[in-house]
């Protein structure tokens, strides 16, 4: 177990409950975990953990000019996903009617998506929209080929694992957990408007 | 200066410059990007001053066209005032003015109401865009998310009187009638066909989905998740904002702790068999094989190159070439025979068949070059052949002596 999970966290892998469930636990007891610390402290690295401590991930020990340039290549990996993955979120409360955004752990069935989309045009438009998105460029253009796409390029993200390959259903992971913290920082730190209350005001005038 | 106030400049920065283009998409309708105004053009569209017409083309966005509408005190501003049926109402006239002025071959006048019935269509076309899209994402991210009934009772009002002007504009637009009005004029037709008719299923999907929330939720006092309020606001800005990019954090003094990950290890694509760690996991790979598979049952080639032996090689004699060996034979005559002149053409013309006597001099030249330099006492005498060409450079040889003297004593 030891040296699978190093493996995996040296590879920059996200290690959670839905991606590595054994993994996860192992992690989970501060023993095990202060033991892959002490290892990884060889390296300069450190375990680390998302916010709500739903996933783990080797970080730099020590932020030094070369391990900067390697966090400069994740922090441009999170750019090219934010678009695409906020996009998903808030079409996933749409197409699951649901007022909470998904969590790590919730699951998604390809075929339920795809029949919510196919009635729904509003939502195929909105589907047809990832295309513009390099990563979710699809060959096929009807919505199941659309849909395939955009579900794939997210488990190669590695925010959704294919948890039944017969059934097509789709687990959120832990790494989503990071996501939502990344977002609330810029969301903070930019002033972002995300509140829309200000400008009902003005859009009250325009009906 | 603030970043609004930057903002605020460098838009009408930009719409000082940029004045004659966007005159001409006003007037016009629709400015074509060619290779001079491409970036511009981009730029206009980032500050939300052009939308997409079509795949080369940009027109004013709505909203602007109002204000310049306004700002000139346009005939158009009238329609401000009125809901947005009243809009359609403006549009049917205003086909009909086309129609009439088609009829009477009056090309001016056409053109003007064509201008009219374009914008007029955007404008429809936008406001129909942007308060559908915007009335869903209010109900869903902030209907109901309150906390006392007058409140809750205000924002009912507040959604239900929105709803019922949108529902009235879509309703209002009859599409079979408004294209059947238009058939005979297909410039007309395509225009409301491809800006409005086109869409409307798209906008009455939202407002089918603005329903079925508020049907949920009339009478109901809702809590939204946080995070959920968080991402519905931030894809809207997104939305809003499609060039946006997140500074870069990452070359801030103090990286956040969520963006310190470690790059991946790199992995070789192949493992390395003289790594006695990994015999276990080859060995394991290898059983796995089928033995007929076709890269075994493949006739592998035979390497005969590079063999590697102990044994000391065999030696190989290679045969002389023929006219080597009767070189030879020539000389060791003339080296026997010394102080005797031997004629070259002589010998062949006795011993030689096979070469001709201009390639056996030439032979014959070249081995006494090679051997006179170690043996001096090999003499040779050229025998010319008197062509009458004299002074040409040249020197025509018909024979060779070569004579071996004896040692000096």
């Amino acid at each position: 177990m030891f040296d699978r999970l190093l493996k995996r966290l040296l590879q920059g892998e996200f290690i959670c409950e839905v991606s590595d469930e054994s993994g996860f636990r192992y992690l989970q007891d501060p023993e095990n975990a202060a033991q892959v610390d002490e290892f990884l402290t060889r390296l300069d690295y450190r375990l680390s953990g998302t916010q709500n401590q739903l996933a783990f991930f080797a970080a730099y020990r020590n932020i030094d000019s070369s391990a900067r340039s390697d966090i400069r290549k994740v922090f441009q990996q999170f750019r090219v996903e934010l678009q695409p993955v906020v996009e998903w979120l808030d079409m996933m409360m749409s197409c699951l009617n649901q007022d909470a955004a998904l969590s790590p752990g919730d699951t998604l069935s390809f075929s339920g998506l795809l029949q919510v989309i196919e009635q729904n045009q509003a939502l195929a438009d909105r589907l047809q929209t990832f295309a513009k998105f390099k990563d979710f460029t699809s060959g096929d253009d009807s919505v199941k080929g659309r849909l395939e796409k955009l579900l794939h390029t997210l488990c190669k993200w590695g925010y959704l694992n294919l948890a039944n390959r017969d059934t097509l259903i789709y687990q959120v992971t832990g790494k989503l957990d990071y996501f939502y913290q990344a977002l609330q920082f810029i969301q903070e730190h930019e002033q972002i408007p995300t509140e829309q209350g200000e400008t009902d005001a003005i859009q009250e005038s325009l009906f | 200066m603030s970043q609004s106030q930057q903002g605020l400049e460098r838009l009408f920065k930009a719409l000082a410059n940029h004045s004659e283009l966007i005159a001409e998409a006003y007037f016009t309708g629709v400015v074509y990007k060619d290779s001079q105004n491409q970036r511009t053009l981009n730029q206009l569209k980032q500050l939300k001053v052009l939308v997409n017409h079509n795949a080369d083309g940009y027109r004013i966005a709505g909203r602007l066209t109002q204000f310049i509408d306004s700002a000139l005190s346009s005939d158009r501003v009238r329609r401000l005032d009125t809901d947005l049926a009243g809009w359609i109402e403006t549009l049917e006239q205003q086909i009909s003015l086309y129609q009439d002025a088609y009829d009477e071959t009056r090309l001016d006048d056409c053109d003007n109401y064509f201008a009219e019935i374009e914008r007029l269509v955007f404008d429809l076309s936008d406001t129909l865009e942007e308060n559908t899209r915007y009335l869903l994402m209010l109900v869903n991210s902030r209907f109901a998310n309150v906390r006392t009934l007058a409140e809750k009772q205000k924002q009912n009002a507040f959604y239900i009187s929105r709803l019922e002007k949108l529902v009235n504009a879509i309703t209002a637009l009859q599409p079979e009638f408004l294209l059947e009005l238009v058939e005979d004029q297909p410039l007309v037709y395509e225009l409301l066909d491809h800006q409005l008719i086109r869409l409307l299923p798209i906008y009455q999907q939202r407002l089918q989905d603005i329903l079925d929330k508020l049907k949920v939720f009339l009478f109901e006092l809702r809590q939204i998740e946080a995070r959920a309020q968080l991402v519905q606001g931030f894809a809207y800005f997104l939305q809003q904002n499609q060039n946006y990019q997140p500074q870069d954090w990452s070359e801030r003094d103090s990286i956040p702790e969520h963006w310190n990950q470690i790059k991946p290890l790199a992995l070789f694509a192949y493992a390395d068999p003289l790594d006695h760690a990994l015999e276990e996991d080859l060995v394991e790979i290898a059983q796995k094989i089928r033995f007929d598979t076709e890269t075994l049952l493949a006739k592998q080639k035979q390497r005969g190159l590079n063999a590697v032996s102990l044994n000391t090689p065999d030696k190989i004699t290679l045969d002389l070439p023929l006219y080597r060996k009767q070189l030879r034979v020539y000389f060791d005559r003339v080296l026997k025979n010394e102080g005797r002149a031997i004629s070259a053409v002589a010998f062949q013309q006795a011993f030689v068949d096979d070469i001709e006597a201009s390639i056996w001099l030439s032979c014959v030249l070249n081995e006494w070059l090679r051997r006179q330099q170690r043996n001096k006492r090999l003499q040779m005498e050229l025998i010319q052949a008197d062509d009458g060409q004299r002074f040409s450079g040249n020197k025509k040889v018909r024979d060779i002596m070569l004579q071996f003297r004896g040692a000096e004593h």
